[in-house]
């Protein structure tokens, strides 16, 4: 069997128990609204305060969320050991990882859509019809750099008892290039970009997605089979 | 290939495993041939699940080798798996995927092309054909062990890894393994099997071994076990 196809086979599988276990994107849903809420308190009834950090606001509400979600996707994977029996059959590591981290950037492309124009209201931000697909796009790019080292360091902390807590240890340093470049790049979306800085933004996060599928593929199978 | 010259199916050298400071199996010498049924008996803790995963290249050896068909479990993983099938004693289910669903993953997967009419055919097998729409967090135990069982069968291998096979199981359930394993050895398939159900695994198998404390503490045929077992009791 073609690894393309064990990756199709293990998507549909992940989507399926996704769209089975759907009240937990609702939770992550929930927990991203209450964070942009909270954020919202904490800059204070100051409009040009929440304006100049919305971007920042949204993107780490995003990264919080995801955090949730990533962790959650290995958690049904170790019930069981359901992840020793993939491992079992005729299946590339490899191919695991890339269904699992295409699934995780699947979720987190569900995630932003709702979560944007929530703090779009909350923050008092507009934004121009014609540049929404622009900020969709960089939704993509971000999403696959945070998923990326989010399904190696979620596999990694899967079996232990501390996942909630190491796994953002572990992921947030890493994932600062991509924070950074979603933020600016966001900025520049909302607010305007007369210096048309957002190509080179968009090329960090670009890079950055690239390196992280590159190199976190090649590392998965070291985190889930003893012995390499 | 000529049969002569075929290697066996199981071939361990000096195996060994450890966990930490403990060694869970030690200097373990075994060879078990196609068509050929094992028996892995011995007390909680005697080494027959590390024996097992060792095989299934789930460990690595701290000591010795092991080769499946020729093929060493840990360099040749793919290779390796695409002969064996392994029932463990955990089910490698997803609680919200009905029956029929874990089946159609397991058989894609293993790069089977079943159409649905044979996968509820199979289930018929097993006699969970009647409800292909429940999700298999409601599922008894037993109906479990059923579905993980089937596994095996989609997998078609050349050797398979029991771990207590018969366990959770009704007389029916019981009833119906060790049909299977009859028939595994008939069809040239090795069965490597670990179980506490001593009685009634050991009129089924052609040799077992009795694992002391991570070593090979006796070799020999079924009854000579149950003889065995019988006197230290």
């Amino acid at each position: 069997m073609s690894a393309l196809r064990q990756v199709a086979s293990l998507v549909a599988k992940d989507l399926l128990l996704e769209w089975r276990g759907r009240t937990r994107f609702l939770s992550v849903v929930l927990f991203g609204v209450v964070t942009l809420l909270l954020f919202s308190f904490a800059a204070g009834p100051n409009t040009p305060a929440m304006r100049s950090g919305a971007a920042g606001f949204l993107v780490l509400a995003l990264l919080l969320s995801s955090t949730l979600g990533l962790a959650e996707s290995f958690r049904l994977e170790q019930e069981e050991r359901a992840l020793e029996g993939l491992l079992l059959l005729p299946v590339d590591p490899v191919a695991l990882f890339y269904a699992k981290a295409i699934g995780n950037t699947l979720f987190l492309l569900l995630l932003a859509p709702i979560l944007t124009p929530v703090a779009l209201v909350l923050y008092a931000v507009s934004i121009e019809p014609e540049r929404v697909a622009v900020l969709l796009g960089l939704w993509a790019l971000a999403a696959a750099g945070l998923s990326a080292p989010g399904t190696l360091y979620a596999a990694m902390t899967s079996r232990l008892r501390s996942q909630d807590v190491l796994l953002p240890l572990l992921l947030f340093p890493l994932v600062v290039p991509v924070l950074m470049g979603a933020v600016k790049a966001t900025a520049l979306v909302l607010s305007g970009d007369p210096m048309s800085q957002l190509g080179s933004w968009v090329t960090l996060l670009g890079a950055f997605a690239l390196i992280y599928w590159s190199v976190c593929g090649l590392l998965f199978p070291y985190t889930v089979e003893e012995g390499r | 290939m000529n049969p002569q010259t075929q290697p066996p199916a199981v071939r361990a050298r000096g195996l060994g495993r450890r966990f930490g400071r403990e060694w869970a199996l030690a200097h373990v010498d075994l060879e078990l041939a196609a068509g050929e049924v094992l028996l892995l008996a011995g007390a909680n803790g005697s080494g027959k699940t590390t024996l097992l995963r060792l095989a299934a290249g789930l460990y690595r050896p701290s000591s010795g080798s092991i080769e499946i068909f020729g093929l060493d479990p840990q360099q040749e993983r793919l290779a390796c798996r695409r002969q064996l099938s392994m029932v463990s004693h955990h089910s490698y289910l997803y609680d919200r995927l009905t029956a029929l669903e874990t089946l159609r993953v397991w058989a894609r997967l293993a790069g089977r092309t079943t159409s649905d009419d044979e996968l509820l055919a199979l289930l018929a097998t097993v006699g969970l054909e009647r409800r292909p729409g429940l999700e298999v967090g409601g599922f008894s135990a037993g109906m479990r062990k059923r579905l993980t069982l089937l596994r095996a069968k989609l997998e078609q291998p050349r050797l398979l890894l029991l771990d207590e096979p018969l366990s959770a199981l009704d007389g029916e359930g019981k009833r119906l393994v060790e049909r299977w394993i009859v028939e595994a050895r008939a069809a040239g398939i090795a069965v490597l099997m670990a179980s506490h159900a001593i009685e009634r695994t050991a009129p089924l198998c052609d040799r077992a071994v009795h694992l002391e404390r991570g070593q090979v503490a006796w070799l020999g045929d079924g009854g000579g076990l149950l003889d065995r077992l019988g006197e230290q009791r």
